[in-house]
Order: C-alpha cells, then structure tokens, then sequence
C-alpha cells in the first residue's frame, strides 16, 4: 500500500522532531453492510476506509494524527503538524534510515471463500433463508436480517524495525425477531461471527440462525419480569463469558492498570478469584472473531493466561503498557481503526472448562437465576461496579429450571463476583461481540462454560 | 482531489450515467490532549473526511463511499451504490427536489486559540480536580475540538454548505474515603473555545463523584425519584428513537398511531430545533437539503408530531421535520438534533431517590419494548434532605409508563450529549418507581 523509503522518511522525520518511538499504521478496509427488514432491503452500504494514524512516542506522552491524505506531502505535513504540536525537547540526533523486517501474514485466518467470489443476489439469499427461519410461528411479526463484512490489510511500521502487514476479514450474519402477543412485545437475537469469508454460511446455517433468534423472542413473550434482589446466578455458556469480559478482562489491560485505575493493578500473584476460574486471552484461535496474526502495533499475537487457578499471573499488555508499568507485551495493541491510537485490548477472552457437569450446578440452588443469554455490559475498572444485561433468563426452583423472565440485569462489583463463583462446568463456547473503550470498538469473543455464582444482585421488578 | 471536487466528479459521472445521485462530502479537524497529574499523555491531530452517496435507480436507493478521493474509487462507488439499489424489491426511494442552500459559517472564531492555551485548559481541570478533598487520583482530563464541514450537492439541485465546530473539557477521577472508592467523570461541551471554564468543569466532576462515596445499599422496593439532568438525558438518549419516523414507519415504535393523545403526563413538553443559537447540534439544513425549523414533538403531554425525513414523511403522510441525517459512511437515518425536555417550575422530593447516574444504558435500555433496567448510583432523601449516598441498585421500568408518572420539572436545562443527538432536560420528578437493591 505504500512506499518504503517514504514510511522511512516519515519515521526519521519524527525521530530528529524529538519522538523516541514513531508507528505508522496505514489501513484500507473494503466494507459492506446489508441489512433486510421482513424480506425488503433496508440498508446496502459499499464503503472503503483509506487512512493511516502516525503515533510518536516522547518517553510515555503520546502524540497521534490521522489523515485520510496519503500523498508524500500529506505524510510530511502530517509528521511535520505533529513534532510541532509537541514543541520542545527537540534532539536532533535522530538516527537515520530504516531497516524494516517484513512481516507478511502466513494466512492463519485467511478466508476460503472470498467476498468478491459471490455476488450480492447470493448474500440476499442466505438472508432470506435466514428471515425464513426466524419466522417459528404467527407471533413472529417482524424479522431483521443483516449481513456485514469487513475486509481490512494493514500495514503497521515503527522505528523500532518492524514492517508488519495483515489481512483480516470478517464476516457476521445478525438475526432478529421481534414477536408480538397482544400488547407485548419482545425481540430474540442470535448473531454469529468469524475471521472467515463466505463460508461463514457452511459454519452456521442461516435457517438455524433464523430458528434460533425466532425462538427466543416466544420464548421471552412468555416471560415474567425478573425476580429482584440478591441470589445465585447460573450464567449460561457462550455469550454468558460477557459477565467475566465485564467484571474481570478490562480490568486486567494496562490501560487501566498502568494508571492504577484498576482494582486489579499490582496485584500478580495473588488470588484474587475463587479457585474454580482460569481466564485465558487469546488472539490466535484459528478464524476467532477476535483473531489476527498481528496485533496493531505489528506484534504477533498470542496466548495469554490472565488468571489460573483463581491466581493473578498476567495483564493484557500493549506498547505504552509495557513502557509504563515495565510487562511484557503482550500482542494485545488494538484499535478500531487508523483514526485511533491503539490500547491494550482483549481479543478472545474465555474461562476454561472445569470439571462439573451442568445438572450439578442448579442441583443446590434453592431460588435463582438462570441467566442463559446476555445482552451488553458495562464496567468502571477504577470502583469494580458493573451491569450487564440479561437477555434470556429462568427462574430456579429447588434445583428446577423453571419459567422464563425478562428485564433482568445483573448488577455487582467484578472482583467480589468472581471470588463467588463455585463450581464451572465443562462446556465451553465462545460467542462474538462488539467490545468499545479507548481505541474504539473492536471485534471480541467472549466465552466460558456453565458456571455458578454464589451470590448476584438481581435487577428485576421489585413488587 | 479535494471532497468538493470528488462532488463536482460524482455529480458529473452520475448524471453521464442518467442515474439520480445525492453527494455527501465531508471535513473535519480535529485536536486533542488527554493530560494527567500534570503531564502530558496523549496529543491527537486529525484530518478526516469523504464523500457518500446515495443513489436512487427506478426508485431503489443504494449507497456507499470512500475516503479514497482518486477517480478509480469514486467510480467503485457509483458502482457498488447502483448494485446495492438493485437489490430492492420494493420501488420507494427518491431523492427530494433540492435547492440552492447557501453557505453558512456557525463556527466563525469560535475555535481560535494557541493550541497551548488548549492544552493548558486540561492541564487546569486536572490540577484543579486534584486539588479536592477526597480525590484519589485524576484519570484523565482532557480537551478536544472538531471542527466540521459539510458539502452536499443533489443531482436534483441542492447545493449548499456549512460548517460547525464544538470543543470540550472533562476530567475522570476516582475518590476514595475509608475503603469507599467512586469513579466518576464531568465534561462540558460548547461552541466557543473561551466558553470553557476549567474551574467550574473541576468542581462538578469532584463534586458529583466524591457525594457518593460510603453509598449504603438501597433496599429493595417502589419509591419516588428524583432524575438529575445527566441521568434523564441519557433516558431520553437511549429512546429518542421512539420519535423516529423511520422506525415509526417500520412498524418499531409504540407511539405509532397516536399522534394527538396524551402520551405524557402534563408537565412533559419535548421540542427538537436544530436552529438555536450555540445550539451543539445546531444547523442550517439537513442531510436531504431540507431547511432546518424547531419541531414540538410532545406539547403539556399530548404527541404532536414525530422526527421525519422525506421518505419517512412520505410513508407515514407527515409533514418534514427535516430530520435526514447522514455520515458520509453510513446510510439516510433520522435523528434528533438539539432535543430538549421544556423546564419547569422547580421540584422538591420528601422520601425517595435521587437518580445522579444511570450506567450499562446501551444494553440496559430496550427502544422497541420501551423497557429498561439500568444500574443507577443516586442518594436517599428522607425528610427533604438528603440522608446519605445509595449504590448496588438498578431501576426498572417503562420509559413512556414513566413520562406519564412525572410530576414536576426543574427550572434549568442542562445539555448532555447522547448517541446521535445533544439532549437538554431539567431535573425530572417521577412519582414511582422499581428500585431493586438488596
């Protein structure tokens, strides 16, 4: 996508301007969104982001710019705009030329099938198949369908020699039902995703999408409002690891760590939830929503145990993280895109599987929640506090899934929650999602097996 | 190429190929610093911008864009935005007959000053904020500024331009008193750069933070709350969408059907203009070229009108607000623009809550159903004072269920930015409310 010599020239200007550490990061993503409402397309959208964002280090002050002007003299003036922004301190000492090592992607996620190998009646197909699928029975009175697909190569270069460039593409099928009986009314979702192309259809049929978000929202028109108050909660596996992405995962990036705004900064070593829980980032499952070969700072990405055995061992570690608290990187620089310096970010972040079965879970809960599906969550790392959204959830009664409610959210503080969890099953999943904080939104999956929470404070109706 | 003479060339393609096209161009400048006890840790400069089309084929609209101004991906797009109106089935799309809508400055010098003394602002709030009682640390203060031009250009007629700009002050900070910790944040937003006041912008975020430490756990039940201006705009945030005449019209929206009846108690008057003076989201046209004017959209409790564009106006046989909004990335929606809740005249609560924050709002929140269950951090009131700070507990409800049960309005706006719009509300008396605790 661009020039070497002229990536060099930038990066040395910024050096002789006084920055100890220049990264240009350049990106061009081919986007396309389709989005149907009950058969009819509502939304087609083609796009191509085209920019690159130059971050300069001054020891841990950070200066960033973006442009979308990627001629040599947008380059220069932006590099230029820059070190003069950033007055002061000038070494001119800067050394000279670069001498990059390439890193090209070996094609670990690489699609099978490419988005430019079908044509967009095909894509409207699955989507009609999908809608076909959501609609389960009469009650089903509306159906959203979107398809969204990004295609994004990257090239990342610093002072430092690196020469990282990555393909990724993504492709998400979103359905959702909205049924209605009388006056009530309540959606369903189910929204899979991966680092694949096409082929993301063979791995989950569009019908059995359609089915499964359809069935939901019967499922939640039948609800009750939640119970409110504090009792065990069953959190259900898949999207139900959104509650330790919550709770526990921002708490662990340097982002907050760095600037002890975290409850969990300083604190390797200990333990600091319950034994039960071992909570693992990792960027290379092989086509995860939340995968790349290379983070977005050019690192490769990796594995890394955050917490085993209920025992602090790491922290999610970009660039400036390492910088500031003296940790390892960790392949964990991400950013929505160039117009966002990178930060310390999850990519696939799960608990691993334990040893019980599901049944014995619920066996000694007298009255509880069973918090099957989640919607979004939100945490402050400074205090802990967090919420999260219960999408599907049952009542427990001796031991008994009993009927559904609606309307619950789950509400608690990360670090007492997971020194409550008691017993993890072994059936892990992960589930894709959307995760935002400082570098933007980002692709993520959350996941982890059945699990039990001693004690929940359960938002519902209080009557 | 420049985003206007990307435009010129869509324009000019677009009509060689006898297809109907409407041209979004857009500009923006952007400078930031985040600071933190005292130093310096993060200075952003930005240009950025495009062009979006929208393209309407036999009545079918497409779209797409590109920040690539090179005449091989404006073609790319013109390409892709036919295919993508081929697509539809149905034949409803149009483009309005547009206008020539002059060019406008609302920004003018309002942003005209040293990048230095922008930067010493943040280094202000943060020292200020430190200097607190209770305040643990400061975990960000921050200034930034945007600047924002828009070119639209129709192959029906319209032409025109404007650009605005806004520049904000905030700061988070965490306090502490005993083994009681609170995060918490303010900023203030305007149109004019010596508008900002890093005093009062420290004040209130230590302020609002350091009440609600040693909070005590509200119990479970049904009481009276009090929603400060920060917690209602974000109510309102999360279901404007309500008003939209586009989900009105795709059957999404419960207020559909019921423009005239009461929808809200009394004291609830809701209005969106898009032409007050420093107005955040003030401007001239909107992103169909219809010229801007103040809508009520709920008079004394009575709906009156929803928020449309054209095609939304058309479906529903409404008049246009004007309210198309567009990104040069993204597709015809219809948002708010300046949406606020009428003052009062004053509220006082005996017993109950006051409801200073709401988090989790984007997942909280349901727009369709009009159901939310949100955590909250507040105080109790008990005799008419407050007795002491209330966390651990979430609010549950029906947001139009709740518009019928306010009873009384604060005299003052204060403005909140939310997803899409800038909200204005006053402190909201709501007689009853679930509040689930311990």
């Amino acid at each position: 996508m661009l020039d070497r010599d002229l990536v060099a020239e930038v990066l040395a200007r910024a050096r002789r301007g006084g920055a100890d550490f220049a990264e240009l990061y350049v990106e061009r993503t081919r986007r396309r969104t389709l989005r149907l409402l009950n058969g009819e397309v509502r939304e087609a959208l083609s796009g191509l982001d085209y920019g690159a964002g130059l971050r300069l280090f001054y020891g841990i002050e950070v200066v960033y710019a973006y442009t979308n002007d990627l001629t040599p003299q947008g380059l220069r003036q932006l590099v230029d705009d820059l070190v003069r922004l950033r007055a002061g301190q000038v070494d001119s000492s800067g050394r000279g030329g670069l001498d990059f090592r390439v890193r090209a992607p070996v094609g670990l996620h690489a699609p099978s099938v490419e988005p430019e190998d079908r044509p967009k009646a095909y894509r409207l197909e699955r989507l009609r198949e999908a809608e076909a699928g959501a609609r389960v029975d009469g009650r089903v009175r509306d159906v959203e369908c979107s398809l969204l697909e990004w295609d994004q190569e990257v090239v990342v270069a610093n002072t430092d020699g690196t020469w990282a460039t990555d393909r990724r593409v993504r492709t998400r099928l979103s359905v959702m039902a909205i049924a209605q009986d009388g006056a009530e009314v309540q959606t369903g979702v189910s929204a899979p995703g991966l680092s694949v192309g096409l082929e993301l259809f063979d791995h989950h049929s569009p019908r059995e999408i359609g089915r499964a978000a359809g069935e939901q929202a019967l499922t939640l028109l039948r609800a009750r409002p939640a119970p409110a108050g504090t009792m065990p909660v069953v959190i259900g596996n898949g999207f139900g690891g959104v509650i330790f992405h919550e709770a526990l995962g921002h708490l662990l990036e340097t982002t907050a760590v760095a600037r002890k705004a975290s409850v969990m900064a300083d604190r390797l070593g200990e333990e600091v939830a319950s034994p039960a829980v071992t909570y693992v980032d990792d960027g290379t499952l092989p086509h995860g929503w939340g995968s790349s070969e290379v983070d977005d700072e050019g690192a490769p990405t990796g594995r890394t145990v955050l917490i085993e055995r209920g025992v602090l061992r790491g922290y999610l570690v970009d660039r400036w993280g390492a910088r500031v608290t003296g940790y390892a990187p960790t392949g964990s620089g991400r950013r929505q895109d160039y117009t966002l310096a990178p930060t310390s970010r999850m990519r696939n972040t799960f608990v691993e599987a334990g040893e019980a079965s599901v049944e014995s879970l619920f066996e000694g809960v007298e009255f509880g929640l069973y918090a099957k599906d989640m919607g979004g969550g939100q945490v402050r790392p400074g205090s802990g506090e967090y919420n999260f959204a219960v999408r599907e959830a049952y009542v427990i009664r001796k031991g008994r899934v009993e009927e559904p409610v609606r309307g619950a959210m789950l509400v608690g503080k990360g670090p007492e929650t997971v020194r409550r969890v008691v017993a993890v099953a072994s059936d892990r999943r992960n589930a894709p999602g959307m995760c935002g904080s400082l570098s933007g939104t980002v692709p993520v999956e959350v996941g982890q097996p059945h699990l039990l929470v001693s004690a929940i404070v359960v938002g519902g109706e209080a009557r | 190429m420049t985003p206007e003479e990307a435009k010129a060339y869509l324009l000019r393609r677009a009509r060689e190929r006898g297809v109907q096209v409407e041209v979004l161009g857009v500009w923006d400048r952007e400078l930031g610093f985040r600071v933190r006890e005292g130093s310096v840790e993060q200075v952003t400069r930005a240009d950025r911008g495009g062009v979006g089309v929208r393209v309407v084929i036999r009545e079918r609209a497409g779209y797409a864009y590109t920040e690539q101004l090179t005449p091989e991906a404006l073609d790319w797009i013109l390409r892709e935005a036919e295919e993508n109106a081929s697509l539809q089935r149905e034949a409803v799309a149009f483009l309005p007959e547009g206008r020539a809508l002059g060019h406008h400055d609302l920004l003018g010098e309002g942003l005209a000053a040293s990048a230095d003394s922008k930067l010493a602002l943040a280094l202000e709030v943060d020292r200020a904020v430190r200097a607190q009682e209770s305040v643990r640390r400061v975990t960000a203060a921050w200034y930034h500024e945007r600047e924002h031009h828009v070119h639209l250009g129709s192959t029906e007629g319209a032409e025109g331009s404007y650009r605005t700009g806004v520049a904000s002050l905030g700061v988070g900070l965490v306090a502490q008193a005993g083994a009681s910790l609170k995060q918490g944040y303010h900023a203030d937003w305007q149109v004019s750069f010596a508008a900002l006041e890093p005093g009062r912008t420290a004040l209130e975020a230590a302020r609002r933070t350091t009440r609600l430490l040693g909070a005590r756990r509200l119990p479970t039940g049904r009481y009276p709350a009090l929603f400060e201006p920060r917690a209602f705009a974000q109510l309102l945030g999360a279901f404007w969408v309500l008003w939209s005449g586009k989900a009105v019209a795709e059957g999404k929206s419960r207020l559909r059907g019921r423009l005239g009846e009461q929808v809200a108690s009394e004291p609830v008057t809701l209005v969106d203009d898009p032409t007050l003076a420093a107005g955040l989201q003030s401007r001239p046209f909107d992103a169909e070229g219809t010229p801007a004017r103040r809508t009520v959209l709920v008079e004394r409790g009575v709906l009156r009108s929803y928020l449309t564009h054209s095609q939304s106006a058309q479906a529903l046989e409404h008049a246009n607000t004007g309210h198309a909004w567009r990104s040069y990335r993204g597709v015809l929606e219809v948002t708010p623009t300046n949406l606020y809740l009428q003052p009062g005249h004053g509220v006082s609560l005996e017993r109950g809550v006051v409801v200073a924050e709401l988090m989790g709002v984007h997942a909280g929140c349901n727009p369709v159903s009009g159901q939310f269950s949100l955590q909250a951090l507040g105080l109790w009131v008990e005799g008419g004072e407050v007795a002491y700070p209330v966390e651990d507990f979430a609010v549950c409800g029906d947001f139009l269920e709740l518009l019928r049960h306010v009873v009384a309005l604060g005299d003052r706006l204060e403005w909140e930015p939310v997803p899409g719009a800038v909200v204005g509300t006053p402190t909201v008396l709501v007689e009853d409310l679930s509040f689930a605790g311990s």
